[in-house]
C-alpha cells in the first residue's frame, strides 16, 4: 500500500529517513538533506564568500556526496566559493588505485579541478612499503598520522583557505565513545567541534559540513542520485579497539535511532572540570606542525622508518626524541627496543 | 577513507592469563581467594579489611556528613545497597575502628506496581526485606511507587537548604561531637514505619497506565528512575533526613554514565555519576560505593553472608538490545572481560567532568531554566551556532507539511521561505501553532506533549516523546509545568520592564 | 575416574531465575573416564539445569561476562577457569553482578 510522503502530500514516499523515521519522497529527502548541510554550514559560520575550499576526496561515499552537496550549495545559494577537490594516495596497491580512479570520475561529473598528493613524494614511503618495515599491528598509526598531514601539504600548494573533511554524525558519535572509553578528556572536548581553527604554521583550518548528517542517509543520498563511489574496506584491517564502538553504536542506533545525534549533543555539552591536566599545543621543532611534544608525530614515525627502526613513535619514547633531535646516537639498548621483532 | 585516528596506538592488548602464584599480595602469606582490577589479589582477611576500610576512607575524605546527621539509606535490596547497608551497620558499631557518627535510617520503594507484579508477590517481597531491616535496628520506611500520585509540585523545586546547618568546618564538627559524647542509638519503638504496603488500588492502575502509554523501555526506565528518585527525595525531605545514600557500584556507574552519554546527558553526567548530587538543594544524594567494582561487592558479600533480596526490575531476563541501559551494561560487561581497564577508565572520565548548575538562590524563582523532571540546568538553548540540538529541530521541521511550516522566530537561522521542490499543493493539513520547533505536525503526538518540551532538558524531551500522553504523568508534574509555564508567560509580558535580567 | 562425581553444592545467586527459583542444587555428575572441568560443568549444566534463556547465563565455552565463578570460596580466576578440573565434594557458585543494589 503505497504512502505518501509527509513533506509533499503529493509523491509516493520512496524511503524513511532513518534520522526521524519520516517517510519521504526522493525529491522531499534530497531537499531536506542538502538544506540540512546548509543550515549547518550557514549556522556554524563555516564559510565566507571568496573563499577557496578543499574539499578531502577519497572517492568513498563520505566525500563524494560532499563533494556533490558542496557543489549544489555552492550554486543554489551563492557562498561565492571556489571548490577543488585534494586526494591522498597513500600507495596502497589495489585500494587506493580503485578509489583514486573514482575521484578522477567525480572530477570530471561534478567539473572540480582535482589535485592529487601521494605519500611517495610528501614522504618518500608508500604504505605497501611501510607495512613491508613496520607490519600490520600498528601501520594505521602512520596511516593516520601521514594522511592528516598530507591533506595539509597538498591544501597549502594549492593555497587553499580551509579544508572540509566528510566526516559524518556516525564517525563523531562514535569518536566520542571512543574517547570515553579510552578516558580521554582532552579529546573529548575537542571532538565534536565542527571545525577546527588555525593551530599554526603549516596547518589549515578544518571542518565537518556532514557533521549531523547519518551515515545511513549519506549512502540513501548517493544511492538515489545514483552517485558513484567506492566502498571496499581498506586491505589493511583497521583498528580492533575502534571496531568495538563502532558496534556499539550501530547497536545503539538499532535501539533508539536518535541516539546518534543524543551522543553528539552529549559530546557538545560536558563540561571538563577546572584543574584537570590538558597537554599543552606547540610546534614541531623540525617541521613546524602542531604537536604537544618536541618533535611532531609525524616526525617521529618518519625517522624511525628511515632509520631502520619501526617502533619509533609507537609507545611513549618522549624522551629519545630529545636524543633523535640532535642526532645523538641511540644506545645498543635503545636501538634493540625500537627494532623489537614486528607481528604480522 | 579509513577513518582510523591517528593517535590511538592500538596499545590496549588483551590480558594474559594470569600465572597461578597464588599468594595475597598485601600480607604475603595467605593464599589469594580473589583477583580485583588487573592482577591484584587478596586473601580474605585482607580482602575484608580493604573493603571495609574503603567505605570509612571514602565518607572521611569527602568529609561531607556531618556527625549527628541523619541520613537515609537507599536500599533497593540489590547486593550494593544491602552491602552498603551492612558497612554502615559495622561502622556505627561501638567497637569500630574510625566509627561512622551519622544517623541511619532506611528506605526502601517498592516498584512492583510499575512491573505490574501482584500484591501477594510485592508483600512476600516486602516482608523479606522487612526481617532484614528490623535485624539492623535502624528505623525503615517501606513505600510502594504509588505514593508519587500523593507527591506535592514542591519537590520539583529546589529547597534551600534548612538554616540548622551552620557555618562550621568538618573537622570542627566532629571534635564538637566527640567532646559531647552523642549516642547514635535509636530506640527501638521508632523503628517501625508500615507492617505492610499500604497500596491505593487506583494509583497502580494509575501507575500501570503511565508506563503502559510508554512505546520504549528505554523510556520506562527513564521514567522509573525520575519517579523513583523524586520520591526518595520527598521521603527524606518529610522525614527530617539531610542526606540521601545510594548504592551505586562503580561497574554500575561506569555503565551509567556510557549510557547517560547515549542518552543526550552530557551536560549532566558529573551530577549523575559523582559523589555528590547537589541538585535538590537541601537533600543531598551521596555514592559512598562508588569506589567498589560488582565483583568486589559480590564477593565480599557472599563470604561474609551479607543478605540480598533478588528483586525484579523492569529490564530483568530482557534481550541485550531492549533498552539503551540493558545495551551499555552488555557491551561495558564485555569489553571488560577483554580489557580489564575498562570501567575504570569509563568511571575516572566521570571524576574529570563539571555539571554546571545555575547559581543558586534564595528564592525560587531560577526554576525555569531547570528541567521539570530531573531538575538539572536545560541544556537546549538555540542560539547562533550550530549545534546537535538545533540540527535535530531542523530535521524534524524539514521533514513535515511544508506547507503549514511556521517561521520559528526562536531560532533566526531558519530561513523564511522553504523553497524545496515543485509542490502543488496549496495547503495542508497542520496545525496553526507558531514557534513550536517542530513536532507538533507530526500525527502521533498529542499536543500535550509539545506543551512540556520546553520545560524539559534535551534527554528527558526524548523520554516524554516516547510516551502517547504526557496528561498521564502524576499531578504534581502537571501542575508544576502549567505554574512554570504561567510564570513564564508573565516574565514575557513584563520583560522590559524588569531591571535584573535573571529574576 | 571411575566413581561418579558428588560435588557438594552447585549454588547459583542472582540468576536463580533461570534455574526455576531454585537457588541450591546438589548434583552428582555421572561418571566419565577423563576428569570432569569446569568446560565440561558448563555444557552440563546448561543440558540439564538451565530452565529457559541460556544466552543469559553462558555465552560461547564460559559464562557470560558479568557473572562470577567462585569454587570453594575461591575466585575462579586463580584456579585456572575453564581448565580447572573438578574434585570431590567441590562448592561451587555462580554469581550475576548484572543489574541489581
Amino acid at each position: 500500500m503505497p504512502v505518501q510522503c509527509s513533506s509533499c502530500g503529493e509523491r509516493r514516499a520512496m524511503l524513511k529517513r532513518p534520522k526521524t523515521g519520516h517517510s519521504l519522497c526522493k525529491e522531499c529527502f534530497f531537499w531536506a538533506f542538502e538544506e540540512e548541510v546548509h543550515q549547518t554550514i550557514v549556522a556554524a559560520q563555516l564559510f565566507k564568500p571568496g573563499e577557496t575550499v578543499g574539499i578531502g576526496a577519497s572517492g568513498g561515499k563520505d566525500s563524494t556526496v560532499l563533494a556533490h552537496v558542496m557543489k549544489v550549495l555552492n550554486e543554489r545559494y551563492n557562498y561565492g566559493l571556489k571548490l577543488i577537490l585534494i586526494s591522498v594516495d597513500e600507495g596502497i596497491t589495489g585500494y587506493r588505485d580503485d578509489s583514486l580512479e573514482t575521484v578522477k570520475r567525480n572530477q570530471q561529473q561534478y567539473d572540480l579541478p582535482l589535485k592529487i598528493v601521494s605519500y611517495e613524494e610528501l614522504y618518500g614511503w608508500t604504505m605497501d612499503a611501510i607495512v613491508k618495515q613496520v607490519g600490520l599491528k600498528n601501520n594505521c598509526t602512520f596511516c593516520g598520522v601521514f594522511r592528516r598531514q598530507a591533506l595539509d601539504r597538498g591544501a597549502l600548494m594549492l593555497k587553499v583557505d580551509k579544508i572540509c573533511t566528510g566526516h559524518n554524525a556516525d564517525d563523531v558519535a562514535e569518536t566520542v565513545l571512543m574517547n570515553v572509553l579510552r578516558g580521554d578528556i582532552a579529546r573529548l572536548r575537542r571532538c565534536t567541534a565542527i571545525s577546527t581553527a588555525s593551530e599554526g604554521e603549516g596547518v589549515v583550518p578544518r571542518c565537518k559540513p556532514l557533521k549531523y548528517a547519518y551515515e545511513k542517509e549519506i549512502v540513501l543520498y548517493a544511492y538515489f542520485k545514483k552517485l558513484d563511489y567506492f566502498s571496499t574496506e581498506c586491505i589493511y584491517s583497521p583498528n580492533a579497539y575502534r571496531g568495538y564502538a563502532r558496534t556499539f553504536l550501530k547497536d545503539l542506533e538499532s535501539v533508539r535511532p536518535s541516539t546518534i545525534m543524543d551522543i553528539i549533543h552529549s559530546g557538545e555539552n560536558l563540561s571538563v572540570r577546572e584543574g584537570v591536566k590538558m597537554p599543552v599545543q606547540g610546534t614541531c621543532s623540525r617541521c613546524g606542525y602542531i604537536s604537544s611534544q618536541a618533535l611532531c608525530k609525524s616526525c617521529v614515525l618518519l625517522e624511525g622508518l628511515n632509520r631502520g627502526l619501526p617502533k619509533l613513535g609507537i609507545g611513549k619514547h618522549h624522551r629519545l626524541h630529545d636524543k633523535i633531535l640532535t642526532k645523538q646516537p641511540l644506545t645498543e639498548a635503545e636501538e634493540r627496543k625500537l627494532r623489537k621483532s614486528v607481528d604480522f | 577513507m579509513c577513518q582510523v585516528d591517528e593517535d590511538y596506538n592500538g596499545q590496549l592488548d588483551r590480558d594474559e592469563v594470569l600465572s597461578f602464584s597464588k599468594k595475597c599480595v598485601k600480607c604475603k602469606e595467605a593464599t589469594a581467594v580473589l583477583v580485583i582490577r588487573a592482577g591484584d589479589m587478596f586473601c580474605s582477611g585482607c580482602f575484608k579489611e580493604y573493603f571495609v576500610h574503603k567505605f570509612r576512607a571514602m565518607l572521611g575524605k569527602n568529609r561531607i556528613i556531618f556527625p549527628g546527621e541523619r541520613v537515609l539509606l537507599a536500599v533497593s535490596g540489590g547486593p550494593s545497597s544491602c552491602s552498603m547497608l551492612n558497612q554502615v551497620q559495622e561502622g556505627l558499631s561501638q567497637n569500630a575502628h574510625k566509627k561512622l557518627r551519622f544517623i541511619p535510617g532506611i528506605v526502601y520503594i517498592d516498584e512492583g506496581g510499575a512491573l505490574g507484579l501482584s500484591v501477594e508477590e510485592r508483600q512476600r517481597t516486602v516482608d523479606e526485606l522487612q526481617s532484614m531491616f528490623k535485624a539492623t535496628g535502624f528505623p525503615y520506611h517501606i513505600l510502594p511507587l504509588e505514593e508519587v500520585f500523593d507527591l506535592p509540585s514542591s519537590v520539583l523545586e529546589e529547597s534551600s537548604p534548612s538554616s540548622e546547618q551552620p557555618d562550621i568546618t568538618y573537622k570542627a564538627a566532629v571534635d564538637h561531637f566527640i567532646q559531647t559524647n552523642r549516642n547514635c542509638y535509636l530506640s527501638p519503638e521508632k523503628q517501625a514505619d508500615l507492617t505492610g504496603l499500604n497500596i491505593q488500588e487506583s494509583h497502580t492502575h494509575s501507575l500501570q497506565q503511565i508506563f503502559g502509554s510508554i512505546k520504549t523501555l528505554t523510556a520506562k526506565e527513564d521514567l522509573l528512575q525520575t519517579l523513583r528518585q523524586h520520591l526518595l527525595v520527598h521521603t527524606a525531605r518529610s522525614k527530617g533526613y539531610s542526606k540521601l545514600m545510594l548504592g551505586d557500584n562503580c561497574t554500575r556507574l561506569a555503565v551509567k554514565l556510557l549510557a547517560s552519554i547515549s542518552l543526550g546527558r552530557g551536560a549532566q553526567l558529573a551530577i549523575d555519576t559523582g559523589f555528590s548530587d547537589l541538585r535538590y538543594g537541601d537533600i543531598i544524594t551521596v555514592r559512598p560505593m562508588r569506589d567498589y567494582s560488582a565483583k568486589e561487592v559480590s564477593f565480599y558479600n557472599h563470604m561474609y553472608n551479607v543478605p540480598s533480596v533478588f528483586i525484579p526490575t523492569l529490564d530483568t531476563k530482557t534481550t541485550d538490545k531492549a533498552s539503551v541501559l540493558r545495551l551499555t551494561e552488555s557491551f561495558v560487561t564485555k569489553l571488560q572481560a577483554h580489557f580489564p581497564s575498562t570501567v575504570s577508565t569509563i568511571y575516572r572520565t566521570s571524576e574529570k567532568l563539571q555539571t554546571i548548575q545555575p547559581s543558586p538562590s534564595s528564592s525560587t524563582a531560577h526554576n525555569w531554566d531547570k528541567c521539570l523532571l530531573c531538575m538539572c540546568a536545560l541544556d537546549t538553548n538555540v542560539v547562533e551556532k550550530a549545534s546537535a540540538f538545533q540540527a535535530t529541530l531542523i530535521s524534524e521541521l524539514l521533514s513535515q507539511r511544508r506547507a503549514s511550516r511556521p517561521v520559528d522566530t526562536a531560532s533566526p537561522t531558519l530561513r523564511p521561505e522553504f523553497q524545496g521542490p515543485e509542490s502543488t499543493a496549496a495547503g495542508g493539513v497542520g496545525c496553526e501553532r507558531a514557534a513550536c520547533g517542530g513536532g507538533c505536525c507530526s500525527s502521533v503526538k498529542a499536543p500535550e506533549s509539545t506543551e512540556l518540551k520546553s520545560l524539559l532538558c534535551y534527554s528527558c524531551q526524548l523520554t516524554i516523546k516516547d510516551m502517547s500522553s504526557a496528561d498521564l504523568l502524576p499531578q504534581y508534574i502537571l501542575s508544576e509545568a502549567q505554574r512554570r509555564k504561567r510564570r513564564s508567560q508573565m516574565r514575557e509580558e513584563i520583560r522590559e520592564f524588569l531591571l535584573d535580567e535573571d529574576y | 575416574m571411575e566413581s561418579p562425581l558428588p560435588l557438594q553444592s552447585l549454588r547459583v545467586g542472582g540468576a536463580e531465575l533461570l534455574f526455576d527459583g531454585v537457588k541450591e542444587h546438589q548434583v552428582t555428575l555421572p561418571s566419565q573416564s577423563e576428569p570432569w572441568d569446569m568446560k565440561q560443568l558448563l555444557v552440563w549444566i546448561q543440558r540439564n539445569l538451565l530452565k529457559e534463556r541460556p544466552e543469559l547465563f553462558v555465552q560461547g565455552d564460559s559464562v557470560r561476562p558479568g557473572i562470577l565463578v567462585l569454587i570453594n570460596d575461591a575466585d575462579w580466576e586463580l584456579m585456572g577457569e575453564l581448565e580447572y578440573q573438578l574434585q570431590d565434594q567441590d562448592n561451587v557458585v555462580f554469581i550475576s553482578t548484572l543489574h541489581g543494589g
